[in-house]
């Protein structure tokens, strides 16, 4: 397999009394796609910002290719980023800007031009070359921030919420795009992102961050369907968290009792819940089935309807359990035109065992 | 009476609608009046006396109304005015370039070194010798540059000096920088200050140098607002008539002294409005060009 490009260990970084990122361990290998993900002040633009060395860590190593880059200033090294604001310099054109970075390391006058126009005809903005860059639209002026930070042919890309400023039909073309530049160039892109779509869409993993600690780490899908602990439970998908006690437990099944029943929960990894401990599962909102009677399934609520919600084909269902609680459906918009529910009106949520996802103690 | 209030209605609430815009208009030229009255009455009137007083002639010591070229040839033929003109430009723009230079490093570290609070403090600092009469401060400078003065005893002690400071060019400047130093400090902090900082970044992660990042990112994106200050800078000192009277020895005379001298000389007002018309049209020049340089856009 591929080589780590950079490893973080134990990275602490405080601004005063604040903690911005803490005890960070993880490694980023060469030629992969991560995206760090989490809401906002959870540290993820100060990792990014640490290894483009304009923050330094307060305590531990990061290492690029195995030298330690703790007192590498930012502009010894070849981590170029991409902004959220784009950070395009306002006084030069198009094509200066893209030359920008070869300028700095002394490249020839007429090499650099071609090279930063190669790289303009690449991102298919050539036509505006010698553009103002406050006459560019949004999407081209991230394609002369992209170019700029690709001309001089980095191991890594660091991207700060780079479409976040760019309407939702820009996004996803330059999600496509960026994915294909990245599998083209076989460089490392590390992706910072409040957005799971986008995070979802792109990474090869992700990194979810949590008030400065990483919460998970893997690939989209396992995150999506098998969260580690609450918090990566809670902010990813459409996620029915029940608690209970353990009542009895197997290799295979644990039992929990909760407010609202009984149920089952299929064990995989490694979880050895204990009889009479407090613990949590996820069922997710999708892989809910939904009946007007009371269906055969262990596993199995009633419910009253709230309110619903269409995007598309797919319709969210919020429910209320006897206990209060909300609970989360999402089914084809197709099926529940057949089921002819009513506002406030009985409604059973079942699943299977396997389809729930036991989250340990808590 | 049967009228339908509906058709009624919308004209009356439209000619209502632009009886309000008429109000509003008003009230915005009512609103600029004081500053065009104080304009035309203490600026464009003067100024035409001024253009119209340097055509006037003087007889018998006294000023009389006339249309002759006699004083702009006279004025024009004369070495020592130009000496003076040359002078007077050379003086301020050296000032300007030294005051440009001196204050940067002090402008950087308020803008990008220290914390807001300290910025605030520092501009205060900065604006409290415009309380002191700028006389005052300019004979304070006898004390420190006299031979006598604290410099030079300084440096007797290392067995230098004494040098003549004062009545020379050097005089003069100091002079200068003395009035124009902290405006200038304040103006290019500000414009320092407003830089986004993440361009600044930007430049670092591309692999430019800190130094580096100053002349190419950081001044560029302060064009504007150092222009201006340079501006401010040579007006203020290739109009000053107090440091080169009284720290420069007024000889050779700069264009200001020149007038106080021409009107002293023999009555001769209508000269001396050669000299200040003189003076005028090149501020202008210069704020003009100053101003279209720190607004000009790239071609696209």
């Amino acid at each position: 397999m591929a080589d780590a490009l950079v490893e973080f260990d134990s990275v602490v970084k405080r601004f005063g009394d604040f903690t911005a990122v803490e005890t960070m361990n993880f490694t980023i290998d060469e030629g992969e796609f991560i995206a760090i993900m989490g809401p906002s002040g959870c540290g993820k633009t100060t990792t990014l910002r640490m290894l483009a060395g304009l923050e330094a860590p307060s305590e531990g190593e990061i290492r690029m290719q195995g030298r330690v880059m703790n007192n590498v200033p930012p502009h010894e090294r070849d981590t170029p980023m991409v902004w959220q604001s784009l950070a395009l310099f306002p006084f030069l054109n198009a094509r200066e800007n893209v030359e920008f970075g070869l300028e700095m390391r002394g490249v020839d006058v007429a090499i650099r031009k071609k090279k930063a126009l190669e790289w303009l005809d690449r991102l298919e903005i050539g036509e505006f070359a010698e553009r103002d860059i406050n006459s560019l639209s949004g999407g081209q002026k991230q394609r002369v921030a992209l170019a700029r930070s690709l001309v001089t042919e980095p191991k890594i890309l660091l991207l700060d919420e780079p479409l976040s400023a760019l309407d939702a039909n820009l996004v996803i073309r330059m999600q496509s795009m960026l994915t294909r530049l990245q599998r083209e160039l076989g460089i490392t892109f590390v992706y910072v992102t409040h957005s799971q779509s986008e995070a979802f869409a792109m990474a090869d993993r992700v990194v979810i961050m949590s008030r400065g600690h990483i919460a998970q780490i893997g690939m989209p899908k396992d995150i999506y369907r098998a969260p580690e602990n609450r918090f990566v439970a809670e902010f990813v998908g459409r996620n029915n968290i029940i608690s209970g006690t353990v009542t009895s437990t197997s290799s295979k099944v644990v039992t929990i009792d909760g407010n609202l029943g009984q149920f089952e929960v299929a064990l995989a990894g490694d979880h050895q819940p204990i009889v009479g401990d407090v613990a949590s599962f996820v069922i997710a909102a999708d892989l809910v089935h939904l009946s007007t009677t009371k269906p055969k399934a262990t596993n199995n609520i009633e419910c009253s309807l709230i309110s619903e919600e269409f995007i598309g084909s797919v319709v969210t269902l919020f429910l209320e359990t006897p206990d209060g609680s909300e609970f989360k459906v999402q089914i084809q918009e197709r099926e529940l035109s057949d089921m002819d529910l009513k506002h406030m009106g009985r409604v059973f949520v079942s699943w299977e065992s396997d389809r729930a996802h036991f989250l340990g103690a808590g | 009476m049967s009228v339908s209030k509906q058709p009624a209605k919308t004209p009356s609430s439209d000619s209502k609608s632009a009886r309000q815009r008429q109000k509003s208009d008003l009230f915005q030229q009512v609103l600029r009046l004081p500053i065009v009255i104080w304009q035309s009455l203490f600026f464009i009137a003067p100024l035409f006396f001024l253009v119209a007083m340097s055509f006037f002639i003087v007889r018998n010591y006294r000023m009389t109304e006339a249309f002759e070229m006699k004083n702009w040839l006279k004025m024009m033929s004369r070495d020592y005015f130009w000496d003076s003109y040359g002078l007077t430009i050379g003086l301020a723009t050296l000032a300007t370039l030294v005051v440009m230079i001196v204050a940067f490093p002090a402008a950087y570290t308020l803008a990008f070194r220290v914390s807001e609070n300290t910025r605030r403090w520092a501009i205060f600092l900065l604006i409290i010798p415009f309380f002191t009469s700028y006389l005052v401060r300019i004979f304070s400078w006898y004390v420190i540059l006299a031979e006598s003065g604290v410099i030079n005893a300084m440096l007797g002690y290392i067995g230098l000096g004494p040098y003549i400071m004062l009545n020379t060019k050097f005089g003069t400047i100091v002079g200068y920088m003395t009035l124009t130093l902290p405006l200038v400090i304040i103006l290019q902090t500000f414009s320092l200050a407003n830089i986004d900082r993440r361009l600044v970044e930007a430049a670092y992660n591309l692999g430019c140098r800190p130094w580096r990042t100053i002349i190419r990112v950081v001044l560029p994106l302060a064009k504007t607002g150092f222009i201006i200050a340079a501006v401010f800078c040579f007006i203020l000192s290739f109009g000053d008539f107090v440091s080169p009277y009284y720290l420069g020895g007024s000889k050779p005379p700069t264009l200001p002294i020149l007038i106080v001298d021409t009107v002293k000389s023999g009555q001769q007002w209508p000269r001396a409005a050669v000299v200040a018309v003189v003076m005028m049209v090149t501020l202008f020049i210069v704020a003009f060009g100053g101003i279209a340089a720190a607004y000009r856009r790239r071609n696209a």
